[in-house]
């Protein structure tokens, strides 16, 4: 099995009303549940940080990116292949509120 | 590792939602009415938060503890924040600020305290009505836009801006955050009332429509009422109030048949209505009983507790319903009441009576394009024997209603009317 990033951009949650918050929950346990060992880890990031570009010690405030384009959170995943990747994106609550960007980790070379 | 299941379970229905109206509430009275928005913020936070944690993790036992626990800390971070901002331009902070203060803000009795105070911010009257349901709905009920939009049947955007308006409004008139007292609470009162009255209507007159969000609005408006109630065991309106929502609200499951098509009050199975709320509203029937002023609430739950008193439609008490009704309109010079003496004339009188003083009404121009009045006469025309009548009065009921559920309903009468 390989590994996929899945990254999440936008920001879905804001403007959730608390009742598709509660159903959200319950529909994101059951895709966590299902997913059993294929699912490795996952966090969500704060939307303030720093941005350090270039190497003449600039350090900026923020990302500074369009709401739709902010990295709001992280899945690490295992499977086959792309496309059960892909199937595993496409089966997640997320989708819709968030853009998800399915990127296979680099395979670490075998002895 | 939990079942998803087992471990969501442990969520009451719409707990968000009404954890969501009671933070809110909180929020506000410790950073004033002109930072609503940043009391939803923080509130639209703590519930993001919970979703992570619980998310991943298990549910805690005390899901609304956390939350509350969870807001708390997000309070005091905030107040930082604004302390040491307003140090550095040199302000004197107006909000409170010790832990000690904000921990005695989130008790349980407090938090209660938070929510009356913010049915008065809602419900001011120098607040337009439909603004004042529109943010009861967002702040104290923990409403979403679109399920706003969604009870009130107006679009999102009108929504947006009516909230946008009452918020600005309660900044620039600088409506407090307190319940009034002495010679300004009855007039506050009545407002409160009013509002209460409207929201529980809106849910009840629009339960035909396919969505559960009609009779969330009435289970709302009660729990609301019920807050008031416990404040002010003094006030019988307040009571009339909470009982003619109980009362209506028993009757609910029984005004739909199971594929949602309407069912007429004759026709309805009285073993369908909830005896528990029939039994409360009767509760606070009593409790209103007190005091000298008869207000239209009274009334109006005086005729609902008759109805639901009734063992059947046949057995009705219509003339102490009539005389009720008579007392409303003289109160409230409201057409629908006339509409309502007229079709009781035709149990308490003769059907031709109660056709004649329909017909009488009928060019109220309040009463126009009210769907029910054709559909009354044309059922009532039916029951006299004249179906080409009748069918000439539902064809007209059909051209003044758009819902899918009315227009089924009136097609059905008209199919009656050529066997």
């Amino acid at each position: 099995m390989k590994e996929f990033l899945m990254i999440l951009k936008g920001d879905g949650l804001s403007t959730l009303s608390p009742e598709e918050m509660q159903k959200l929950l319950q529909r994101y346990k059951e895709w966590v549940a299902k997913l059993g060992e294929q699912y490795v880890t996952g966090q969500r990031l704060e939307n303030h940080g720093s941005l350090v570009k270039g190497k003449n010690n600039i350090v900026t405030d923020g990302p500074f990116l369009e709401p739709k384009e902010i990295i709001a959170g992280y899945f690490l995943i295992k499977a086959e292949n792309q496309k059960e990747a892909d199937a595993i994106a496409l089966s997640s609550p997320h989708l819709g509120l968030y853009t998800i960007e399915v990127r296979p980790l680099v395979q670490p070379l075998m002895h | 590792m939990k079942t998803p299941e087992s471990s969501t379970s442990r969520l009451v229905a719409h707990l968000f939602r009404t954890e969501a109206g009671k933070l809110v509430a909180t929020l506000t009275r410790v950073f004033g009415t002109i930072n609503i928005d940043l009391a939803e913020d923080i509130v639209q936070e703590t519930l993001i938060t919970a979703l992570h944690h619980w998310g991943n993790d298990n549910i805690p036992d005390n899901p609304a503890a956390w939350l509350t626990q969870v807001a708390k800390r997000k309070t005091l971070n905030e107040l930082k924040r604004i302390r040491s901002m307003k140090n550095h331009f040199g302000h004197q902070s107006g909000i409170p600020g010790d832990a000690d203060q904000i921990d005695g803000i989130f008790l349980d009795e407090e938090i209660k305290d938070s929510q009356l105070r913010m049915i008065f911010t809602c419900c001011h009257p120098q607040l337009p009505v439909s603004s004042q349901v529109a943010l009861t709905l967002k702040t104290l009920c923990g409403f979403g836009i679109s399920e706003i939009s969604k009870a009130l049947l107006t679009g999102e955007s009108t929504v947006n801006k009516r909230l946008y308006r009452a918020k600005q409004k309660i900044r620039k008139l600088g409506i407090s955050f307190e319940v009034p007292s002495g010679k300004h609470l009855t007039e506050r009162l009545d407002a409160v009332c009013l509002a209460l009255y409207l929201l529980f209507n809106e849910g009840y007159n629009s339960s035909f429509r396919p969505t559960v969000i009609s009779r969330d609005l009435c289970l709302e408006a009660i729990r609301l009422a019920q807050i008031l109630v416990q404040h002010f065991p003094d006030q019988p309106k307040l009571f009339a109030l909470l009982s003619l929502m109980c009362l209506h609200t028993a009757r609910f499951d029984s005004r739909t048949d199971q594929k949602g098509a309407i069912v007429i009050f004759e026709d309805q199975d009285r073993s369908l209505w909830n005896t528990q709320l029939i039994s409360k509203g009767m509760y606070y029937l009593g409790e209103a009983s007190v005091g000298k002023k008869l207000t239209e609430y009274h009334l109006e739950a005086g005729i609902a507790a008759e109805h639901c008193l009734s063992e059947s439609f046949a057995e009705t008490n219509w003339k102490s319903i009539h005389k009720q009704y008579e007392k409303l309109y003289s109160l409230n010079q409201n057409p629908i009441v006339l509409l309502n003496l007229a079709i009781i004339k035709s149990q308490t009188d003769s059907i031709a009576s109660s056709l004649l003083a329909l017909e009488k009404i009928a060019g109220n121009p309040q009463l126009k394009n009210y769907y029910l009045l054709p559909m009354t006469r044309g059922i009532l025309s039916l029951r006299s024997g004249n179906p080409a009548q009748a069918r000439g009065f539902f064809h007209h009921a059909l051209k003044l209603t758009k819902s899918p559920q009315e227009t089924a309903f009136i097609n059905a009468k008209i199919k009656s009317c050529e066997i």
